[in-house]
C-alpha cells in the first residue's frame, strides 16, 4: 500500500487491486470476536481505500456480468447495472471493514439500507478508479449505524456512488454516552414504521429456491455464511439461509428495467425482515407520479417505488425506489 | 377520440360461412392421448365435410396453439396436409395467447377484404393433457454445450455440473413471465381493485352453464360441432348447477392478497383447463355464391389492444376494455347497437370488471380518453348461448367457437326480425392483450 493525498481529513491508501472476498471473510470472522463495544464509543478509521485501475475488459468480468444479468433478470448488455458495480466494488468496502482499527464486527452487522447513484453509464472495458471509506457514525435505537461509501470514477468523472448503511447492535457513538437507548437520530427511521404497514396489492410474485443465496454468492462473491445454507445460517442465529438483500433489490431494479430507469438513475433500498430461503416474496413495483393519459407519452423515464413482503402476511422485507436522473451534459 | 380515424372502406366484405369444432373436454379426460394436430385436423375435417370442401384449394388456413411443441412449427400446414383439403392450400401458424383464434380470423378476413384471397379457414387448437414438457434450463444448456463440443471429454463435462434437481422436467405454466403471477392471481387483483362480489361472479357462471345447456338441448350446436373420441358434448357443462352449488366452492385465487381484498374466485367461476379445437370458414361473397354456400354473417371490423399491466397500472385481462370503445367509435356504433355480447369468460370476474370499467366515468375519462362513462351492457344480451365458463377454454380454440356462435346468432336474429343484427366479440389474453371484433348479419 502506498500513501496518498488526504481527502476530507482521511488518508488515502492505495490497494494494488481488488482484494479477494474469501480471505477477507476469514479475516473478518476472526476479528469480529474481538470487536466489542468499548467505553468512549465508536471511532471510524480516517482512511480511504483506493484502487486506481480496476479493469472491466477481461473475459472473466464479461462472463461474471452475464451470469449476474441472468440471475437478477437484467437484459444482456455491455452496460453495467448499478447492482453489478456494487458487487464489483464490494471487496474494497469489505477490506476497509476488516481493518483492525475498524471498530465494528464484520459479521453480525445488519445491512439497513443502500442508496446508489448511477451518474453516467459504465460499460464493459471501462477502467475504474474505486474508492471506499466509512463515515457518519450515528445513534440508532439498537446501537450505532455507519455509512460505508464507495465511489467509482471513469476517466476522472464520478460514474457511480453507493452508500451502504449498517447497524452494529449494542455499540455507541463517540462522545454520546447512553446513545444506544437515545431516540432515533434519523427522521426516516424505519423500525417503528413497519408496525403500521399494510401491504398494497401485489404486481408480482418471486419464488426463491433454496439455492438463491448460493447463486447470488457465486456472482457477487459475497459468500457470507448466512446466505449459503440453512446450517451455516443457523450458526449466526437465522432459522434458515436468508436471501442477499442486494439480490432482492437488484431484481426490483431489473424489473423496472433499462428502458424506464434510463442511463442515469438513483436506486435505493431499505431492508426490514430478512427473506428466508426457500421462500416466496410478493412484490409491488409501481410507477409513481401522474397518470399518463391515452395518446400521451410519459415524460422521459419514470420513477418507481417497490415493496416486498411475505404473501398473505404483513411481514415486510424491503422497500425502495428507482428514480431517473438527468445525465451530465456531454463535453 | 383523436386516435380514431374513420374506417377506410375495404374493397369488399369478408363473410362467415360456418364453423366447426370438436366438443371441448376438461384436461386429463377424453382427449388425454389426442395431440394438437389430431384435434385441429378433426375440427378441419368436420368443416370440410359440412361444406363439401374435399379437394378444394382454399386461399389459406391460419391458426395456432398456445401450448405448442417445437416440432409443431407448421402445425396448421401439417393439419391441412392430413385433411382432405387440396394439398395446394397454403397455411401458417399464429400465436397470440388466448386471442390466437380471433387474431387468425382477423388476418384471413383482411386478406379476403383486400382481394388477396377468396376463401380461408381460421381457427385454433390447444391441449393441456398433451402439453409439451421441456427440460430444465440448466439441463438444456448442458445438452446444447455437449452438442457443440468436439471431443468426448468436452461432451461429458457439461453434465458433470448438473444436480439431480436439474433433471426434473419443466412443465408449461400459466404464470406471466414478467410478474410470476398466474392469470388467476392477476385477475384476483383486478377483481379486488374493482370490488367485484362473489355472488355476481357465481351468477355469471350459472348463466353460462344454463345458457350453454339450453343451446345444446335446442340443437344450436348440431351444425357447429363434430363428435370426437366418443365425446358428443362439452364435458365441462353442468346444466344442473345452481347458485347454491356454486356458492359452496372454496376460493382458489387471491387467497394471499392483503386486506381488504376478499377471495372470491372459485373453480366454479373460473374457466377450467380444457382440450379442444375449432375452425371457421370465411369467404368473399363471390366465392360463397360460386360454391352455392349461403353466408351467415359479415366479419365487419376488428380492433386489438394491449395494456400496461406489468407494474399494476392496468389489469392483465383488461385490454378488450380499451379495444371495444375504439372499435365501436370507428364504426359509428354504441353499446346499444349491439344485439349480442360474446365476451370470453376467462373468469366470471373478467366479464364483470370489463362492465364495471365501462360504467365508471372517471376511469373512462382518464384511461380510455372518453368524455364520460362508455355505457352499460344489457345483461340479457350477454353470452346468450353460454361461453367459456361452461364450455371450457382450450386457449387458441376459443376464438373459433365464439365466431361461429356469434355468426349463427346474428343470422337467426336477422331472419326472425328482418332487421340487421350485430354481435360484439371480445377475447382477453395473456400478456395484457385483447382482440375484439364486430360480426353483423349478412
Amino acid at each position: 500500500m502506498t500513501g496518498g493525498p488526504a481527502s476530507d481529513g482521511r488518508r488515502v491508501e492505495d490497494l494494488p487491486g481488488l482484494p479477494g472476498l474469501g480471505g477477507l471473510y476469514v479475516k473478518g470472522a476472526a476479528a469480529s470476536a474481538t470487536k466489542r463495544p468499548r467505553p468512549g464509543g465508536v471511532t471510524l478509521p480516517a482512511v480511504t481505500y483506493r484502487v486506481p485501475g480496476v479493469a472491466t475488459g477481461d473475459p472473466a468480468t464479461a462472463a461474471r456480468l452475464r451470469a449476474y444479468q441472468d440471475l437478477v433478470g437484467e437484459p444482456a448488455s455491455d452496460v453495467l447495472p448499478a447492482g453489478f458495480l456494487h458487487v464489483l466494488v464490494f471487496p474494497v468496502a469489505t477490506a476497509l471493514m476488516v481493518r483492525g482499527d475498524f471498530p465494528l464486527p464484520l459479521l453480525g452487522m445488519v445491512h439497513l439500507r443502500n442508496a446508489i447513484r448511477m451518474l453516467r453509464p459504465v460499460r464493459l472495458g471501462d477502467v475504474l478508479e474505486v474508492r471506499a471509506w466509512a463515515e457518519n457514525p450515528r445513534p440508532h435505537r439498537r446501537g450505532v449505524q455507519v455509512d460505508v461509501v464507495a465511489e467509482a470514477d471513469v476517466s476522472g468523472e464520478l460514474a457511480w456512488r453507493g452508500v451502504s448503511t449498517y447497524l452494529a447492535k449494542g455499540f455507541q457513538v463517540a462522545g454520546a454516552p447512553g446513545s444506544a437507548t437515545a431516540e432515533s437520530a434519523e427522521p426516516s427511521e424505519p423500525v417503528e414504521a413497519r408496525d403500521f404497514w399494510t401491504p398494497p396489492l401485489p404486481t408480482g410474485r418471486w419464488r426463491l429456491d433454496a439455492g438463491t443465496g448460493r447463486a447470488y454468492g457465486a456472482v457477487s462473491g459475497d459468500r457470507n455464511p448466512i446466505h449459503m445454507s440453512a446450517l451455516s445460517a443457523k450458526a449466526f442465529g437465522f432459522p434458515k439461509a436468508i436471501a442477499h438483500g442486494m439480490y432482492t433489490a437488484a431484481r426490483a431494479l431489473a424489473d423496472v428495467g433499462p428502458a424506464h430507469r434510463g442511463e442515469a438513475y438513483e436506486w435505493t433500498v431499505e431492508f426490514f425482515r430478512p427473506v428466508l430461503l426457500p421462500g416466496t416474496v410478493d412484490v409491488a413495483i409501481r410507477r409513481t407520479g401522474g397518470v399518463v393519459h391515452p395518446g400521451e407519452r410519459p415524460a422521459s423515464g419514470s420513477s418507481y417505488v417497490y415493496d416486498g413482503w411475505r404473501p398473505g402476511k404483513d411481514t415486510r422485507h424491503f422497500t425502495g425506489t428507482v428514480t431517473p436522473l438527468p445525465l451530465p451534459p456531454k463535453e | 377520440m383523436a386516435t380514431n380515424q374513420p374506417p377506410t372502406a375495404a374493397p369488399r366484405d369478408a363473410y362467415i360461412v360456418g364453423g366447426n369444432r370438436i366438443p371441448f373436454s376438461r384436461a386429463g379426460k377424453k382427449y388425454v392421448n389426442a395431440s394438437n394436430q389430431e384435434m385441429f385436423t378433426a375440427a378441419l375435417e368436420g368443416l370440410v365435410a359440412r361444406f363439401g370442401l374435399q379437394g378444394e384449394r382454399l386461399g389459406e388456413v391460419a391458426g395456432g396453439a398456445v401450448l405448442k411443441h417445437s416440432r409443431d412449427f407448421n402445425l396448421i400446414r401439417e393439419s391441412v396436409l392430413g385433411s382432405s383439403l387440396s394439398a395446394q392450400t397454403p397455411a401458417y401458424d399464429v400465436q397470440q395467447a388466448c386471442a390466437t383464434g380471433l387474431e387468425a380470423a382477423i388476418a384471413v378476413t383482411n386478406k379476403i377484404r383486400l382481394g388477396q384471397i377468396e376463401s380461408a379457414i381460421a381457427g385454433g387448437t390447444d391441449t393441456v393433457s398433451d402439453a409439451p414438457i421441456a427440460v430444465s434450463e440448466r439441463l438444456r444448456k448442458a445438452l446444447l454445450e455437449a452438442n457443440h463440443a468436439k471431443t468426448l471429454g468436452a461432451r461429458i463435462r457439461p453434465f458433470t455440473r448438473l444436480k439431480p434437481a436439474d433433471l426434473a422436467p419443466a412443465s408449461p405454466s400459466t404464470s406471466e413471465p414478467r410478474t410470476g403471477l398466474s392469470m388467476g392471481e392477476h385477475q384476483a387483483i383486478t377483481t379486488a381493485k374493482w370490488g367485484i362480489a362473489r355472488e355476481a361472479q357465481d351468477e355469471v357462471a350459472l348463466n353460462s352453464h344454463h345458457n350453454l345447456a339450453r343451446a345444446w338441448d335446442a340443437g344450436f350446436f348440431d351444425d357447429l360441432v363434430t363428435p370426437f373420441r366418443g365425446l358428443t358434448r362439452d364435458d365441462n357443462l353442468r346444466g344442473d348447477t345452481s347458485l347454491e352449488k356454486l356458492s359452496k366452492l372454496k376460493p382458489v385465487f387471491g387467497l394471499k392478497l392483503p386486506e381488504p381484498a376478499v377471495p372470491t374466485m372459485t373453480a366454479g367461476n373460473s374457466t377450467p383447463l380444457t382440450d379442444g379445437a375449432s375452425a371457421v370458414l370465411f369467404a368473399s361473397r363471390e366465392w360463397a355464391d360460386a360454391h352455392d354456400l349461403p353466408v351467415l354473417a359479415r366479419f365487419v371490423d376488428a380492433e386489438t389492444a394491449a395494456v400496461d399491466f406489468v407494474h399494476g397500472h392496468e389489469g392483465l385481462l383488461m385490454a378488450p376494455v380499451h379495444a371495444v370503445p375504439r372499435l365501436l367509435a370507428r364504426n359509428g356504433l354504441a353499446l346499444e347497437d349491439i344485439d349480442f355480447f360474446e365476451i370470453h369468460e376467462a373468469f366470471a370476474s373478467t366479464v364483470l370488471t370489463t362492465f364495471a370499467a365501462w360504467e365508471d366515468e372517471e376511469y373512462c375519462r382518464t384511461e380510455l380518453g372518453l368524455d364520460g362513462a362508455f355505457g352499460k351492457v344489457d345483461r340479457s344480451r350477454l353470452n346468450v348461448n353460454g361461453s367459456s365458463l361452461a364450455a371450457g377454454h382450450p386457449f387458441a380454440a376459443t376464438g373459433g367457437r365464439i365466431i361461429a356462435t356469434a355468426a349463427k346468432l346474428v343470422a337467426a336474429r336477422a331472419a326472425e326480425t328482418g332487421r340487421p343484427a350485430r354481435a360484439l366479440i371480445s377475447v382477453c389474453a395473456a400478456g395484457g392483450l385483447g382482440a375484439t371484433a364486430i360480426v353483423e348479419s349478412a
